[in-house]
């Protein structure tokens, strides 16, 4: 099969705006892993309430989907704070297991308390942009898209910010490098913990709204595939990497559309893993895996 | 083997009891159809979580056994249509598919621990049902399953009686060779291997041969539990590699106890029970919130499962007696 240069350029945009919503689930996760050294199955159901959350808010207000980051964000930041209180920390270092095991509790509960709430019909939103296309490099790409990986960019470089510049940041990167030597040295550990699992589920409650903007369907079942490519990503990275997330995230929005674009479409959800265990066979830590805090 | 010394054992005496009631209960409510199909289901489910739970007793875990649930009923329903053979025969043959499979996945997994092997056999669920909706459909009839003999012919006189009973042996067979397989050697090699891989290795037990051979058992009684299932029904579709089916074993093992046998035959009763019961009294999405919330509960306050409650019970009991 000959793929013209303009399709594959077309492809890899598809990949790079479908890359960034995996990306901000897949920094979250890492942000988690970083801190608590816990992993968080049930973080595609964060990104399924980030959605509703958009969703009810713009069918009362009609404001524009884009200014509903604003109220999706710190709702799930609570959301997170709860989850990490009343299920996360009773079982920290218990058992690696144990977290799964948590965790596919946390998606039971998650999925039909919104299916109670918002029904399981297939939900739409429509962009107010939805109709208009640009041009770069003569390439013809939908503005949403563009906005999309220009709000997940600023939100990232926030975050580094967060991390680099803040005491509470460097407070957080510090548990997450000793928990021990940070606990020494006066930090309160749990409430690091306690943030960080906010911070993660804020991201992914933002990858929830762009996922709505973006004219995906959405129900309240739609949560589990995103984070297991979230987490697949974060393996092909390096657990508790993120720049590793990014790449990752990248490498594997592009992988996916081409192959629904070579396989057909019924690969869109499998590829995923075959790349995570193509990574895996070669370099069990992951990509990044050995290079990370 | 089984001596009357044995039978005094408190532990003994109430397999015994469980043994029988599983023989007579199909009697107590008068033979009905609805709750012997609850049963039968049950009992596939036994048969499945205990497959699933034998691989925790080498350390090792899965969130894809639907791979292996769906594989042994695609193998079973194919051979089935094609010789004509009777299902009670095909089901062990087609499982033999879920064992190779599990071979395979197994080498792949060998090296693998917690998220990581989590990850990649949930994934293999997802690769194997892509391929039968794909690019083996022609065989699979794709996202509409193709149909299946069933176990008994529905013109046999009490078919489903019938049918619960054979299950019911092949059930307590199974549970028998997992009961053996773990007293024996190889019990001991998955326990040293389980606790400290290193020590085990500095033992001459080569944990790579066991840890693929639990594997392989596992696959291969997990296609069984599926085969009998896909035979009861009478059809066969790529549902069966769903998400839900993989947890489910995952769930009913934990909530009666990981790495015991009992654990998920327990773990299996009370929880269908339970969603049988809920589903009953009209409850739909909220039974899965109930589920969640007790799985959370389970695994915060009784780490060990449901069948360490009586002694957790007796031990509170006696902190208050000396309280008072």
């Amino acid at each position: 099969m000959v793929v013209s240069l303009d399709i594959a350029l077309q492809v890899i945009i598809w990949g790079l705006y479908a890359g960034c919503i995996y990306i901000l689930l897949a920094t979250g996760l890492n942000l988690i892993f970083g801190v608590m050294k816990i992993v968080n199955f049930a973080h595609g159901e964060l990104l399924m309430l980030g959605a509703f959350v958009t969703f009810s808010f713009y069918t009362v207000s009609g404001f524009n989907p884009y200014v509903l980051l604003a109220a999706s964000i710190p709702i799930l930041i609570v959301v997170g704070v709860i989850i990490e209180r009343l299920c996360f920390r009773p079982i920290l270092g218990t058992g690696k297991l144990n977290e799964i095991f948590i965790s596919l509790g946390l998606i039971y509960i998650i999925q039909n308390a919104a299916a109670i709430i918002w029904t399981d019909e297939w939900r739409i939103i429509h962009s107010p942009y939805e109709s208009i296309t640009i041009s770069i490099l003569g390439v013809n790409m939908p503005l949403d898209y563009l906005i999309i990986i220009v709000t997940t960019i600023a939100i990232l470089v926030a975050l580094y910010l967060f991390l680099r510049k803040t005491t509470l940041g460097r407070a957080m990167r510090a548990t997450s490098q000793n928990r021990k030597g940070a606990m020494l040295m006066g930090i309160n550990v749990e409430r690091m913990d306690m943030i960080s699992f906010g911070i993660g589920a804020g991201l992914a409650g933002a990858a929830g709204t762009l996922w709505v903007v973006s004219g995906q369907v959405f129900n309240p079942y739609m949560g589990s595939l995103p984070a297991i490519k979230a987490f697949a990503i974060v393996i092909i990275g390096g657990l508790g990497s993120i720049p590793g997330a990014i790449v990752g995230g990248l490498i594997y929005g592009i992988a996916e559309n081409f192959a629904i674009f070579t396989l057909g479409g019924a690969w869109k959800d499998a590829i995923s893993f075959l790349i995570l265990i193509l990574v895996l066979i070669v370099k069990p830590t992951g990509i990044f895996g050995e290079s990370s805090e | 083997m089984i001596s009357m010394a044995d039978l005094k054992e408190r532990k003994n005496q109430l397999l015994l009891a469980a043994l029988i009631f599983a023989f007579i209960v199909p009697f107590l409510f008068g033979v009905n159809l609805y709750i012997l199909t609850v049963l039968i289901l049950m009992l596939v489910f036994i048969i499945y979580s205990s497959a699933w739970n034998f691989l925790t007793y080498t350390g090792q875990g899965s969130l894809g056994h639907a791979a292996f649930f769906g594989l042994g009923g695609y193998g079973s329903a194919l051979i089935a249509a094609a010789t004509g053979l009777t299902p009670y025969i095909t089901i062990f043959i087609g499982s033999g598919l879920a064992a190779l499979v599990g071979l395979f996945i197994g080498t792949i997994c060998v090296r693998l621990k917690e998220w990581f092997l989590a990850m990649v056999t949930f994934g293999f669920a997802i690769i194997i049902q892509t391929l039968m909706v794909s690019q083996f459909s022609t065989w699979t009839g794709g996202w509409d399953g193709i149909a299946a003999p069933r176990l008994l012919s529905s013109s046999i006189p009490n078919y489903l009686l019938i049918e619960y009973y054979s299950i019911l042996v092949i059930t307590v067979v199974i549970i028998v060779i997992f009961y053996f397989i773990l007293r024996s050697r190889i019990g001991l090699a998955f326990a040293a291997i389980r606790e400290n891989e290193l020590e085990a290795r500095a033992a001459g037990i080569n944990p790579v041969k066991y840890r693929l051979f639990a594997f392989m058992i596992s696959a291969y009684f997990a296609g069984v539990a599926g085969a009998l299932e896909i035979h009861h029904m009478g059809y066969i579709t790529p549902e069966i590699f769903g998400v839900d089916i993989s947890f489910w074993p995952v769930i009913y093992s934990i909530s009666g106890g990981l790495g015991t046998l009992a654990g998920p035959i327990v773990g299996t009763v009370v929880i269908t029970l339970l969603w049988d019961g809920l589903q009953s009294l009209g409850i739909s999405y909220a039974r899965y919130i109930v589920i969640g919330i007790l799985l959370i509960l389970i695994i915060i306050f009784l780490p060990k499962g449901l069948i360490s409650l009586p002694d957790r019970i007796k031990e509170w009991m006696e902190t208050r007696a000396k309280k008072s």
